[in-house]
């Protein structure tokens, strides 16, 4: 560990590295920006409505809890299921764990009205019944077990310990992430999402959102140069990746079938309305599934460099699943009759984030950059002799 | 204790709105798109001009069903959302944390957010306003001109509202989602 000033504020000032430095502060004042204008002028600063009550705010929490979730599951095929390529990472992929849901975190405490309500009344009056309650709760545990397993990965090492707290950690996060997708999936009002889709479509969405951050952050460090033991972990992640994106069309591909076949009201139109925007087929399917597919299946799983600029790639396809997984949601009208003379009837509703919810949500990245950078300046997050 | 529901005779609507407006002085609501607690749906006119069909042109006077098996209520993470001891569905503005999920969940439109509590509000069959005072109707119901609306008890087998359903076919909205609604539209 090592906490002082001066090791916090130098950096090797390379081009790389002061652009990703000064995104990052440019983010973190965004973020600052949007709470400021949040704290002054509530709800009334985003554009989500009574129709259309969730947006990027919760897309955005969504998009960082499942980054945690995926690196905790990444980091422990190394330390919980014990092989070894994978357990040189093990650290990284915890502190990036704990850093991505803390930026979870902050966004989603601007877009609940009462955090603080929440807190207090999560214990005296739960709502069992309630998948947000399941997944707050276990998100809590599961940050209480992932931080005391990097400590004892990192500052007290004891290896008993830190795999006991692991294997805590992996079945909280997924017990917290599928109740994730339940938040969405026990909707009975929206026959797109309701269903056992979502909650297992997170798990694994999780799983490739870890692949492709641990190339990112990887590619980072090591200038996308990697020393021959992480080379043979990532054709390991690269073959795991391409797996888990195989499955992934196939869920989707299938779900989107289902949904359209027969076309029942309401769902079939709301699928098709989902899978005919360029959010879906440039955003979702292009950059999140095939590009980085592709670059696997005909390199044979041997393309390691170019999979850091598809994981890039792959990240932004993560943001617009969980974009649409919000809009997608609740794009088809709960009354579709007009209330007024004068009015056109309902049609699928419009939706599109406001600056300040822009500022919030992106501006959690900033968060995450600022937290990614203390956590590799302040620990030890490279592999110990034994590993 | 009762069991509280809202017949609807929907055909006698003139889309006056009377009963939105005096719901909004009953209970405080605030101006604003979003900010109501009931409201007169219209269904778009059927057949093109010169052939509508004139009877196609129905209202349907709407708000919250008060369902007995509220998803709004099972989704509330702090049972901020409860069942009164007349089995009315009420928001507990202490215990709401505005994550607007029961807004979501509700296959009505029937919830908004309240600015003056930055709490989810919704009709409460005017419980803390005027049943509250004894009174045995709704506001809607009072000010309606043509009688559309019918409130009391479901348990109780003399009231006006047991009596009309006994005696009238009624439909349910989206009651294939088991939500099981006390508002009925009479046929």
């Amino acid at each position: 560990m090592n906490l002082s000033i001066k090791n916090l504020i130098t950096f090797r000032r390379t081009p790389l590295n002061l652009l990703v430095a000064v995104t990052g502060a440019l983010l973190l004042a965004a973020f600052v920006a949007g709470a400021v204008v949040y704290f002054l002028h509530g709800h009334h600063a985003f554009n989500v409505t009574r129709q259309h009550p969730w947006g990027l705010l919760i897309a955005m929490y969504v998009f960082f809890v499942v980054s945690s979730t995926g690196l905790c599951i990444i980091s422990s095929i190394g330390h919980v299921f014990g092989v070894k390529e994978f357990q040189q990472i093990g650290k990284r992929a915890i502190a990036g764990a704990i850093v991505t849901i803390i930026s979870g975190f902050a966004v989603i405490a601007l877009e609940i009205g009462h955090p603080i309500t929440m807190l207090i009344y999560n214990v005296l009056t739960p709502g069992l019944t309630s998948a947000i309650w399941w997944m707050g709760t276990l998100y809590g545990i599961y940050l209480c077990f992932i931080m005391l397993e990097f400590f004892f990965l990192t500052i007290k090492i004891n290896h008993k310990w830190s795999k006991i707290f692991g294997i805590g950690g992996l079945l909280s996060g997924l017990a917290a992430h599928s109740n994730l997708g339940a938040v969405f999936g026990f909707l009975i009002s929206r026959p797109t999402a309701n269903g056992v889709f979502y909650p297992v479509y997170f798990i694994l969405s999780a799983m490739i959102t870890g692949c492709y951050l641990i190339y990112i952050i990887y590619g980072f460090k090591y200038r996308n140069n990697y020393p021959e033991p992480l080379r043979v972990m990532f054709v390991k992640l690269n073959k795991i990746l391409g797996m888990l994106l195989g499955i992934l069309i196939f869920f989707e591909a299938w779900k989107i079938l289902t949904a359209l076949y027969g076309t029942m009201p309401e769902r079939a139109e709301t699928i098709m309305y989902a899978v005919t925007s360029p959010n879906f087929i440039i955003g979702e399917l292009l950059l999140g599934m095939l590009i980085p597919f592709f670059i696997i299946l005909f390199s044979n799983g041997q393309a390691v460099k170019p999979m850091v600029y598809a994981s890039l790639t792959g990240m932004i396809g993560i943001f617009f699943m969980r974009y649409d997984l919000v809009h997608d949601t609740l794009v088809y009208p709960m009354t579709m009759l007009k209330r007024s003379e004068y009015q056109l009837p309902p049609t699928l509703l419009h939706y599109f984030p406001s600056p300040t919810e822009m500022a919030i949500g992106f501006g959690g990245i900033g968060i995450t950059i600022l937290g990614l950078y203390i956590m590799e300046k302040v620990f030890n997050l490279d592999p110990d002799s034994e590993d | 204790m009762a069991r509280y529901g809202m017949a609807l005779d929907y055909k006698s609507c003139i889309n006056c709105r009377a009963c939105e407006t005096a719901c909004k002085a009953e209970n405080g609501v605030l101006p604003g798109r979003d900010n109501y607690r009931i409201w007169v749906g219209q269904k778009e006119i059927e057949g093109e001009y010169p052939k509508l069909s004139i009877s196609s042109l129905t209202y349907q006077p709407s708000q919250c069903q008060h369902c007995d098996n509220a998803p709004c209520q099972q989704v509330c993470p702090t049972n901020a959302t409860y069942y009164d001891e007349n089995r009315v569905v009420r928001v507990d503005p202490e215990k709401c944390i505005l994550c607007t999920y029961c807004i979501n969940a509700c296959p009505y439109d029937a919830r908004y957010v309240d600015d003056r509590t930055v709490t989810v509000d919704k009709c409460n069959f005017c419980s803390d306003t005027r049943l509250a005072n004894g009174e045995t109707t709704t506001a809607c119901q009072a000010t309606c001109p043509t009688k559309v609306r019918t409130f009391g008890d479901l348990d109780d087998p003399n009231s006006d509202i047991s009596q009309l359903l006994e005696k009238r076919e009624y439909r349910q909205i989206k009651e294939h989602l088991g939500t099981k609604p006390k508002l009925f539209y009479l046929l």
